[in-house]
């Protein structure tokens, strides 16, 4: 949960520069150096060892042919190849953009809504709101589990609520069936980070001035347009941010879900990229291969947040 | 506060321009009034529902479960609590998560403290250079690292070992600390740290005598968001935990699952006992918790 990594961004020269700039005479403060390096080499260790070294390590992997066992052979770029052709790699490259993009609308627009109700003075506000935040809390895990027992043909909640409103007729096997069960999963994460975004819209709700909208109400402007035409752009940064959140969020971070609700399955109409590399290096012990699958997400998150980042700073001069 | 849109929570003095009807609490403003309700209300029911269902079928027998799917249960078996216990294990699971968390996060504040404030205050070559590998290590998730992190913590002798685990979760969670530690030791004021440096404390004494008692705040942040992510984490747990006695409370739980058919209410029984903990501190935490996760986000 990255949340502090973009207004930061926006005033990374850091302040502690100036006052080496004014106090002229003294020359680079190296007297820190030592210090410094101190400080850091905990940390540099650990990101040496568990960073660095398992990044150089898979990438040159991914260029080889192993097991796991025998010798590794360098094979160049056959397993990009062979990921290039490969149905279900590509089918699971296609429902993780699904997802992305299915999460990433719903939990926007249902969160800003959400905002939007909380953002009143209402009796029992801090009730709702903390509801809304419970299933945050919860681990990915629990909430897979609560939501395949909901959806679970037998007694699930889901189908015995559509029964009891007479809606028997639209009971499905919500996670058997290849044409939905990646709905229903999307459905579960939009679930589970649904209050996230809604705290985070509804405190950039509250640092919109107040009178911007009585102003705007006096001059007789509809709610409608009040919400278009003050609401919104000031609210843009915000979109942004829940934006990139959920981006990162939703590309790597499925797998637990996914596995606990459908493994991949029916059929692999569910399955993701990160589900396809763990079954293909710890079930078929193609190492290499799996190590391939994880650049080319990589590849694929990194371009996706750089894209949004671009696009969020041209916009920004535009607002 | 109310963003000037309503204002049915603070009757005013009726208005003359009988036009401007948005503000008066007339039976369109009771009509919006239980518009919100209802549609509060909707929210609340499917957020809380579900967790009532599994407390309902947590206390219900098999055959209660089958046939009263709705409902709370028609007498309380408590029994299924024990029995869950037992035959889950989580005992054991809740001691290994407490611990690998536990661990995890005394490494963490050990180590990304020095590195955020050396980031924040120190002048020294290569500052740049740290901080912008802190922040594209932000954007490599550890789980596209999944099978080389695999392969280096087996060449570690760090699998089914609880402390590596708890290691690797310290560094998984580090870039993130040290960037949310660094924006806070930048907020403090220089002369403080000038006076004590021209009182001849030492860079270290500094640190933990003056900085850290002021940057508490951004201590707890660093320790809400790492728990949360690491109590709950499946992922790195899965990939590096293959031994049944070692396993944590989430792996517990899908294994519990997978290895027997349909015991379902003892399933609720056990979500119950390691969800219900969680969801309890979060409420009566929840005002810093909010604060906290807000305020990074919204400063922009």
């Amino acid at each position: 949960m990255p949340t502090d990594v973009l207004p930061e961004q926006a005033k990374a020269p850091s302040p502690g520069r100036k006052p080496a700039r004014l106090g002229a005479p003294r020359r680079p403060e190296t007297g820190d150096g030592a210090v410094a390096f101190w400080m850091i080499l905990p940390a540099g260790i650990l990101f040496a060892l568990f960073y660095v070294w398992p990044f150089l390590h898979g990438f040159w992997l991914s260029l080889t042919n192993w097991d796991g066992f025998s010798e590794p052979r360098f094979a160049g770029l056959a397993n990009y190849w062979r990921l290039a052709r490969d149905p279900i790699f590509l089918g699971a490259i296609e429902n993780n953009l699904i997802f992305v993009l299915s999460v990433l609308v719903l939990k926007n627009i249902l969160g800003l809504a959400l905002a939007l109700l909380l953002n009143r003075a209402l009796l029992g506000r801090a009730f709702f709101r903390a509801a809304a935040f419970i299933p945050v809390t919860m681990s990915f895990v629990a909430v897979g589990l609560l939501w395949s027992w909901i959806y679970n043909p037998v007694f699930g909640l889901l189908n015995a609520g559509l029964d009891a409103v007479g809606l028997g007729a639209l009971k499905q096997s919500w996670l058997g069936d290849a044409h939905i069960a990646l709905y229903s999963v999307i459905a579960v994460d939009v679930w589970k980070w649904l209050g996230f975004h809604a705290v985070i819209y509804l405190a950039g709700l509250q640092t919109i001035p107040t009178d911007l909208y009585e102003s705007a109400t006096m001059d007789g402007a509809s709610r409608v347009r009040r919400f278009w035409h003050i609401t919104l752009p000031l609210i843009m940064p915000i979109v942004f941010i829940n934006t990139i959140l959920g981006l990162s969020g939703a590309f790597v971070r499925n797998f637990d879900i996914v596995y606990v609700l459908t493994k991949g399955g029916p059929n692999h109409a569910t399955e993701v990229a990160l589900t396809y590399m763990m079954t293909k290096a710890f079930q078929d012990g193609q190492m290499s291969y799996a190590s391939a699958m994880g650049y080319v997400l990589f590849l694929i998150v990194g371009l996706a947040c750089v894209l949004l980042l671009a696009l969020m700073r041209r916009s920004r001069l535009a607002v | 506060m109310a963003a000037g849109t309503s204002s049915f929570a603070t009757p005013r003095p009726a208005r003359r321009g009988v036009a401007d009807t948005l503000g008066d609490l007339g039976w369109r403003g009771l009509l919006e009034f239980s518009g919100i309700y209802l549609a509060l209300g909707i929210v609340l029911l499917q957020t809380v529902y579900p967790l009532l269902w599994v407390l309902f079928g947590s206390l219900k027998t098999k055959t209660d479960l089958i046939n009263n799917v709705w409902g709370p249960p028609q007498e309380l078996v408590f029994q299924n609590y024990a029995d869950a216990w037992r035959i889950a294990g989580i005992g054991s699971r809740i001691v290994n998560s407490l611990s690998i968390t536990a661990a995890a996060l005394v490494v963490l504040v050990a180590v990304a403290t020095p590195c955020a404030y050396a980031l924040a205050r120190l002048k020294f070559r290569g500052r740049a250079v740290v901080l912008a590998v802190t922040v594209a290590a932000m954007l490599v998730p550890p789980q596209v690292m999944a099978i080389p992190l695999f392969l280096v913590a087996r060449d570690l002798g760090m699998i089914n070992n609880r402390l590596g685990l708890a290691v690797i979760y310290a560094a998984t969670s580090m870039p993130l600390s040290v960037f949310i530690l660094r924006s806070f030791f930048l907020t403090l004021p220089a002369d403080l740290e000038d006076a004590a440096r021209v009182d001849g404390a030492s860079r270290l004494a500094i640190l933990t005598r003056i900085m850290l008692p002021l940057v508490k705040p951004g201590v707890a942040l660093v320790v809400i968001f790492a728990f949360i992510e690491i109590w709950n984490d499946f992922f790195l747990a899965f990939l590096l935990l293959r031994k049944p006695e070692l396993q944590t409370i989430p792996l517990g739980l899908v294994a519990f699952f997978q290895q027997y058919d349909s015991l379902w209410n003892l399933y609720f029984a056990t979500l119950m006992i390691t969800t219900l903990p969680v969801i309890i501190i979060f409420l009566l935490m929840q005002r810093q918790f909010i604060a906290g996760l807000t305020a990074g986000a919204v400063k922009a």
